[in-house]
């Protein structure tokens, strides 16, 4: 059809129309947000029944006041060596083991936890964070069950004074400001994700699973706890965990942070671990980008050296590889890091700022790779 | 460009149904009550069973995405069996106002899906979209303003369209790739065109043994505001009906009229593939991971495709035309003018055949029977309209029809 005689003058006409088209039709206002109402419902809305239980007080986890997060028996505080960055919330993390429970050692991966097990993680700020135990502000908390058919995640949000937290499903914002270390303030607006949000995350393969406890993100001194012990002894000495014989050589990440514990790029890798490769995996609900983090991944394309994007749309930043060693500006992963827009940012769920230090390493990790 | 403006008060109860929606088990029901609500982010429903969505009617519940900032569809429903979604309208989603997929046993009923405003490229795509599904049924709905279109349905088996109105959308209903479907009672107007008969190279499935009848198309001239470099941004304005690609065909006891390009063409893929507006490097990323299809020129890769249209059966329909010349704004309209006296096909047939092919052929018969007085084009495309001719008389045949369901 487009041989025929008529398709130069077709064209002509064509473009004129389109032309016309775009001038007449374009318009921002589809951009635009109206405004809507507030109410609520007066009839239940849906006729699905729910079990859980409303306020986190009801699992007796801590004593009272509930938000001096002091754990009850049967409630153990553990830390990890690199945490993912969540608009430099704190955490406080513990672990409720039924009476009796242990947990069983695992050398990779996440140790194995009884049915009745609840992993339990507390977001918070400090007003002032060279005051970290002073005046802070609990936003949520989140629990992983493990139940008979697997994990069910849910999340409880606490109130303005404090008290208690609400269970909510649905996810929201809440404002939040502090100052840093260096007397900087800070506010931004803190995103409580959705329950299909919290599975987006923890989702490997089919099931549903815990990220964060695996032997080698645990294989550190506790802080907070006096004796400074290494905690999975402890763990061992409260007769909750058995190590198997060799225990001096166990698994350990190096923290991001610290020089001491690593080279660049093993600091890198384990910052890149925790924060990128629960969804780059194989398993993992970024598997189709073919760009995989996992702290013990050797193959450096697969990394994303000379790796162009698969599926980034615009995220990409018409970028054209994930990493260009020696050059972080050009490079799609700092791109990413960088950015805040929901279409853009990595992860991309989880922050609504960037982490300024983790992509100072990673940008020096970047151009260290140069030097091969 | 035509205009979908309803008055709107919008309220705000997205906590609540959201909730609803991420709670929602199986064999469970979701009342939505009476309002216009206006959401921030995309509503989804994933695996489940027995599970009914339904508002208080179309004119009551309105379940608006104007401006939303998460997700691209309003809803989504995937993976799921045996649900049902009613009585409600769903506007101005940023991708999908209401898409299912990868579902068995799907009723859509009552539902209107709509784009306010003038209609516009910035519209979402598909209106009501049911993809990768099986034994789906659209009744009573209405779709209005989608860029790609109205009511799609893609990649499907045993699927029912009927009782349903189409208008100011690029295409008004779309059944492609799919198989065993029914068309008929449809109401199509004020398109761009009005239905796409189509099937496309590189799909997951191909589609065949589709049935079209008593409905009524007329007056789909709206100019093309598809997104550049999709396939309905290469259909030209005032097609009423198109065939395209697609075996085992019925056609009949249709009025198809006022079309300022052609009431109905039935025509091969190699005519799209032709189009150099309508090429994957034109879409954006974004168009196409959410489904928009362009012209793949690549298509004789696909061997399990086939490209031709063949064993069509057009009966007993009723052909009018109150526009007196054909339109110039694409190529087919000027072809008419020049090789047609200046008259607007009833029905045109592009005569575009594999090698050594004949159009007697039974995998490659078009018959026509019983349509009154039509103005008929064989084009001859494949031959730079060497043998364009206005003979019905090859192609007065009756096939016996193929259909899983008679």
């Amino acid at each position: 059809m487009t041989k025929g005689l008529t398709t130069h003058l077709f064209k002509i006409l064509f473009c004129l129309g389109a032309l016309a088209f775009s001038l007449g039709c374009s318009s921002d206002s589809k951009k635009q947000i109206p405004k809507a109402i507030k109410v609520s419902s007066k009839k239940r809305i849906s006729n699905s029944k729910l079990s859980e239980k409303e306020w986190l007080s009801e699992y007796n986890f801590f004593k009272k006041p509930l938000s001096d997060l002091q754990p009850k028996k049967g409630v153990f505080a553990y830390d990890l060596n690199n945490a993912l960055f969540t608009d430099y919330a704190f955490k406080k993390r513990f672990i409720f083991l039924p009476d009796g429970k242990k947990m069983t050692y695992q050398n990779e991966g996440v140790l194995d936890f009884e049915i009745g097990s609840i992993l339990i993680k507390n977001f918070y700020y400090p007003k002032d964070f060279n005051k970290p135990m002073d005046e802070i502000k609990i936003i949520e908390t989140r629990l992983l069950i493990k139940e008979v058919d697997g994990w069910k995640p849910l999340n409880y949000v606490w109130n303005e004074s404090q008290s208690d937290a609400k269970l909510n499903y649905v996810g929201g914002e809440v404002p939040v400001s502090w100052k840093n270390e260096n007397q900087v303030h800070k506010s931004i607006s803190y995103g409580i994700p959705n329950l299909n949000e919290c599975k987006n995350c923890h989702f490997k393969g089919s099931e549903i699973t815990p990220i964060g406890p695996t032997v080698a993100q645990l294989n550190k001194k506790y802080s907070a706890i006096k004796s400074a012990q290494n905690q999975l002894e402890r763990f061992q000495n409260l007769g909750i965990l058995d190590l198997p014989d060799s225990h001096p050589s166990l698994p350990k990440l190096p923290i991001w942070d610290d020089p001491k514990t690593g080279s660049i790029k093993l600091r890198a890798n384990a910052y890149l671990d925790a924060n990128c490769a629960h969804c780059h995996r194989e398993q993992g609900s970024a598997k189709n980008s073919g760009l995989y983090l996992t702290y013990n991944e050797t193959n450096m394309r697969r990394r994303g050296v000379f790796k162009p994007p698969v599926a980034a749309g615009k995220g990409s930043g018409n970028l054209e590889y994930s990493i260009v060693p020696g050059n972080p500006e050009e490079s799609i992963l700092i791109y990413r890091m960088k950015n805040n827009d929901p279409a853009i940012r990595m992860p991309e769920i989880g922050r609504v700022s960037a982490h300024k230090e983790g992509i100072a390493l990673i940008e020096q990790y970047i151009r260290s790779l140069a030097d091969h | 460009m035509p205009e979908y403006n309803p008055e709107r008060t919008y309220l705000n109860m997205e906590e609540a149904i959201l909730e609803a929606f991420i709670l929602a088990k199986d064999s469970s029901t979701i009342q939505l009550p009476e309002g216009h609500y206006l959401f921030s982010q995309e509503l989804s429903i994933n695996g489940k069973k027995h599970l009914t969505i339904k508002g208080m009617g179309m004119d009551k519940t309105v379940l608006s995405f104007k401006g939303q900032t998460k997700g691209a569809q309003g809803l989504l429903v995937s993976n799921s069996q045996n649900i049902t979604l009613a009585n409600m309208t769903i506007e101005d989603a940023t991708g999908d106002n209401l898409k299912i997929t990868d579902c068995d046993t799907v009723v859509l009923r009552n539902i209107r899906s709509a784009w306010t405003g003038k209609a516009s490229t910035e519209n979402g795509a598909y209106g009501i979209y049911p993809v990768l599904s099986n034994n789906v049924l659209i009744e009573n709905c209405v779709a209005i303003g989608a860029s790609d279109a109205g009511i799609y349905v893609g990649q499907s088996d045993q699927v029912i369209i009927r009782n349903n109105k189409a208008f100011y959308n690029v295409a008004g209903i779309e059944s492609e790739n799919s198989k065993d479907v029914e068309i008929y009672n449809n109401e199509v107007y004020e398109n761009t065109s009005g239905l796409l008969i189509f099937n496309l190279p590189k799909l997951t499935r191909y589609g065949s043994k589709i049935k079209a009848y008593k409905n009524t198309i007329y007056n789909n001239n709206t100019p093309n505001f598809g997104v550049k470099g999709s396939i309905v941004s290469s259909v030209p304005k005032g097609t009423g009906v198109v065939i395209m690609a697609t075996q085992d065909v019925a056609f009949y006891d249709n009025t198809i009229k006022n079309h300022k390009t052609s009431n109905l063409s039935v025509v091969s893929y190699e005519i799209f593939a032709a189009d150099e507006d309508a090429r994957e490097e034109e879409l954006t990323d974004e168009a196409q991971l959410q489904g928009i299809r362009s012209v793949d020129s690549d298509f004789r890769k696909d061997s399990l495709y086939n490209p031709y249209p063949g064993r069509i059966q057009i009966s007993q329909n009723q052909f009018e035309n109150s526009y007196g010349f054909p339109t110039l704004t694409n190529e087919y309209g000027i072809l008419m003018l020049l090789k047609n006296k200046r008259i607007i096909p009833d029905v045109v047939y592009d005569g575009i055949l594999p090698k050594g092919a004949k159009l007697q052929d039974d995998q490659h018969k078009i018959c026509l029977e019983d349509n009154g007085e039509i103005n008929f084009v064989y084009m001859d495309a494949a031959n730079e309209f060497e043998n364009f001719s206005n003979d019905l008389e090859p192609f007065n045949c009756k096939l016996k029809m193929n259909m899983t369901r008679q």
